[in-house]
């Protein structure tokens, strides 16, 4: 936790706090944000606040409660949330902490404020069907009694067609993150 | 019994070992598992849910269907696939709005989302569906003499409201364990063993601190179990208890290495699969293991 007091400056301005900040959160899932008591049962079962990120789930949402967005953007803690849910089985509240995480990610998706790695993935998902890939895997693949490929959208060109159909109506081309319309098989990603 | 095998990314790609090893486990236990040609990745965590949560659900229900159509459930060795689909198609059943935007996405495509398959986990499956004494029957080689530590790995035990295939006490986890001792090994609790690997999206925005996770972990298994191997119930959770390893000796964090396996390779290997083929592919050393297990 060392560091957590270095991410968070010593005042808060709360006048710069932005207003309707928690209503877009809510559009975008969090829908019980409202409901937190900051009482931290999830702060103290989140693996990220024990891995040492300045932002884990309890200080998001009061962060959020409290308008401070730029702040939160400027951190890339809520990139580093493990979706594991901990903070959702324990929260008295069920205000479902991790839904406000990934609410934070689609808020910060919209301002273009996501890490090159989350990029990549969007992009190999787009273009081959899966997030993480490695084009040289087939040789691994083979030597273990494999087909080189996986029976998925990979080897069915068809089926990848209609993956990417479907992600061309969800907000992936709204907001232009990816090229899409034309897919170009990269060499691999990991996410 | 047939089931749809959701093999999802990091099997496929990063350790073709594991998929190998369900394709050997689950046939030989009179499971048939059917190919379900055309799916995709889950979606993980990091792409379309921290997007766009409709087209989360889409991409989702797009595998569901093609499990649907074959009137199939799925089983999955991956916690990430595991939690997306689970979550994605809870969303989907408890939101009639959702649901209907869904299929009409889907209807673009020809496909539709109607809810009657299900995402299993495949190491509760095993629990539930076979059970340990089945499988204590079928096996060849024991495992009498091993030790091993466990992790369940997250997304088999949380959320528990949104999961078919759960634990009594999720903070308690029993189904691992008891399946490794239906192999004859000892499996003791260690303090840390719901401790999260580390590895996914902390893993991509911070490697140091995602090991320091790993290595708080290990230490815990070391000193208090003192394992000869680490068996996963998640191919995430296999490839960054092996991988980290490697990294945190050379940076001398830790002076050991512990061997990993996920279940479904430590199964296969048991029925007499060829390690070569479902257990070759780590960067741990699992030979001296795989040798006492081909002994058992
Ligand atoms: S456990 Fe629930 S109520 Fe308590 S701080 Fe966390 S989100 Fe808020
Ligand atoms: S889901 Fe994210 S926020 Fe919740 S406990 Fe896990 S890592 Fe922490």
């Amino acid at each position: 936790m060392s560091n957590a007091a270095e991410a968070v400056p010593e005042v808060i301005n709360l006048s710069a706090g932005e207003k309707g900040f928690v209503d877009e959160i809510k559009a975008l899932g969090a829908t019980h944000i409202l409901d937190c008591i900051q009482c931290a049962k999830c702060a103290a079962a989140c693996p990220m606040a024990l891995a040492g990120f300045p932002f884990f789930n309890k200080r998001v949402i009061q962060a959020i409660l409290l308008g401070l967005k730029e702040m939160l953007l400027d951190d890339t803690s809520i990139w580093a949330c493990q979706s594991c849910n901990r903070c959702t089985e324990v929260c008295p509240r069920k205000v479902n902490p991790f839904e406000v995480m990934q609410a934070m990610r689609r808020v910060a998706v919209r301002e273009f404020a996501l890490p090159t790695l989350a990029i990549e993935g969007i992009k190999s998902l787009y273009d081959v069907g899966h997030a993480v890939y490695l084009a040289q895997a087939h040789e691994n693949r083979v030597k273990v009694g494999l087909p080189q490929k996986p029976p998925s959208t990979v080897a069915h060109p068809t089926a990848l067609r209609e993956l990417q159909a479907l992600l061309e109506q969800t907000a992936l081309s709204d907001l232009g993150i990816i090229p899409m319309g034309k897919s170009g098989v990269k060499e691999s990603c990991e996410v | 019994m047939r089931v749809g095998f959701f093999v999802g990314c990091n099997t496929a790609f990063n350790r073709p070992d594991l998929e190998k090893a369900v394709r050997y486990a689950f046939p030989a236990l009179g499971v048939e598992l059917d190919d379900l040609e055309g799916q995709s990745c889950c979606p993980t965590w990091g792409t379309m849910p921290s997007i766009d949560l409709a087209g989360w659900c889409a991409v989702g229900a797009r595998n569901y269907a093609l499990a649907e159509e074959k009137n199939l459930d799925m089983i999955t060795v991956c916690g990430s696939c595991y939690g997306s689909l689970a979550e994605s198609r809870h969303k989907l059943l408890s939101d009639p709005e959702l649901k209907a935007r869904v299929n009409a996405m889907l209807k673009s495509i020809g496909r539709e989302f109607k809810g009657t398959s299900r995402i299993r986990h495949a190491i509760c499956y095993l629990y539930k569906e076979l059970g340990p004494e089945k499988i204590k029957e079928a096996v060849r080689h024991k495992l009498d003499g091993i030790t091993i530590a466990v992790q369940p790995g997250c997304h088999a035990l949380w959320p528990s409201e949104v999961y078919e295939d759960k634990e009594e006490d999720t903070f308690h986890p029993k189904v691992l364990i008891e399946l490794c001792e239906a192999l004859g090994a000892k499996a003791p609790y260690y303090s840390r063993l719901l401790d999260c690997c580390g590895m996914g999206g902390m893993r991509s925005t911070d490697m140091e601190k995602s090991f320091k996770l790993v290595e708080k972990k290990l230490n815990s298994m070391k000193e208090e179990i003192n394992p000869d191997l680490i068996v996963t119930a998640c191919s995430s959770c296999l490839i960054q208890l092996d991988t980290a390893q490697g990294f945190l000796q050379k940076d001398r964090k830790i002076n050991y290495e512990i061997p990993v396996l996920h279940y479904m390779q430590l199964l296969a290997l048991c029925l007499g699969a060829e390690p070569g083929q479902v257990a070759s592919l780590g960067k741990t050393n699992v030979q001296s293991v795989v040798n006492k297990i081909l002994e058992g």
